[in-house]
């Protein structure tokens, strides 16, 4: 929403993700588990991902209408990852 | 010259551009959620695929994903710059984030040279399918990205003089770059 997005310091929001990325990568190389590693990599995706929605793409500030428009896709892709998850256990 | 102007119908600061490139980039989750879903689902099962992925060039995946970071930015600053009235700001900005974007495609298209001159080819595995599968159809909607950002930069004069078509762009811009924050991690760093 246009009149609410200049109090917003885009710099640091851009700042956050190189920092993110940088957290990212260094969390491939943790030690231990690998599903340890690769746990802490993805979160560190979806928290970027996040940040992008929320502060380049205004969603913090859209109306709720906009929200269920994002989310249902996103419901919907996280559901057939579980339902292709039983395919695997079966399998391995 | 008389221009038609249209009174944009608003509601609670919706417009039905918003609501419509809300609605496009829905399914565009559902393109690349599908396809990523069933990589989450081969990858789990192939830890083959880990030595596969050794293959592939980190340092550009690395140098890209801070161009798409910082084109995010730029994106974000020319939108700022027209809701100020500052169309020489907005220029700027918009001008950066296409050349961004070619800067991309360009480290892109090195990587893949690379990648096929030491025999990695789409038909070298199911791996490599999804590898150029993914980043090819990610590459194919940056360049869509570019060609709509360079539509609003070559006629700033009057089609980009309202934030509003910019703010779609952008909103595509950004989802572009949201889909590479996944991308990367999936391929190069899992």
């Amino acid at each position: 929403m246009s009149a609410h997005t200049g109090s917003t310091n885009y710099v640091a929001v851009w700042a956050w993700l190189l920092v993110l990325m940088a957290a990212g990568f260094a969390a491939s190389f943790l030690p231990g588990t690998r599903g340890v590693a690769v746990a802490a990599i993805f979160a560190v995706a979806v928290v970027k991902a996040l940040l992008v929605a929320a502060y380049f793409m205004h969603l913090r500030v859209e109306p709720r209408v906009i929200y269920a428009i994002a989310l249902v896709p996103v419901a919907i892709v996280l559901v057939l990852i579980l339902a292709l998850l039983p395919d695997f256990a079966a399998h391995h | 010259m008389t221009v038609a102007t249209v009174k944009q119908e608003s509601f609670h600061g919706l417009t039905p551009g918003k609501v419509g490139i809300w609605w496009f980039l829905a399914s565009e989750i559902m393109i690349f959620g599908g396809l990523l879903a069933s990589f989450v689902a081969f990858r789990l099962g192939r830890p083959e695929w880990g030595e596969a992925a050794e293959h592939l060039n980190l340092a550009i995946a690395m140098t890209n994903t801070v161009i798409l970071l910082t084109s995010s930015l730029t994106v974000a600053l020319a939108i700022a710059a027209l809701e100020r009235g500052d169309q020489a700001g907005m220029r700027r900005h918009l001008g950066l984030t296409i050349l961004l974007g070619l800067a991309f495609l360009g480290m892109k298209g090195v990587e893949y040279t690379g990648e096929i001159r030491a025999g990695y080819v789409p038909w070298s595995g199911t791996f490599w399918s999804y590898y150029y599968t993914m980043t090819g159809l990610h590459g194919l909607h940056v360049l869509g990205g570019i060609v709509a950002n360079a539509l609003l930069w070559a006629t700033t004069g009057w089609r980009a003089r309202s934030p509003h078509r910019l703010e779609l762009a952008g909103l595509y811009w950004h989802f572009v770059d949201v889909v590479w924050i996944f991308l990367f991690p999936l391929l190069y760093l899992a």
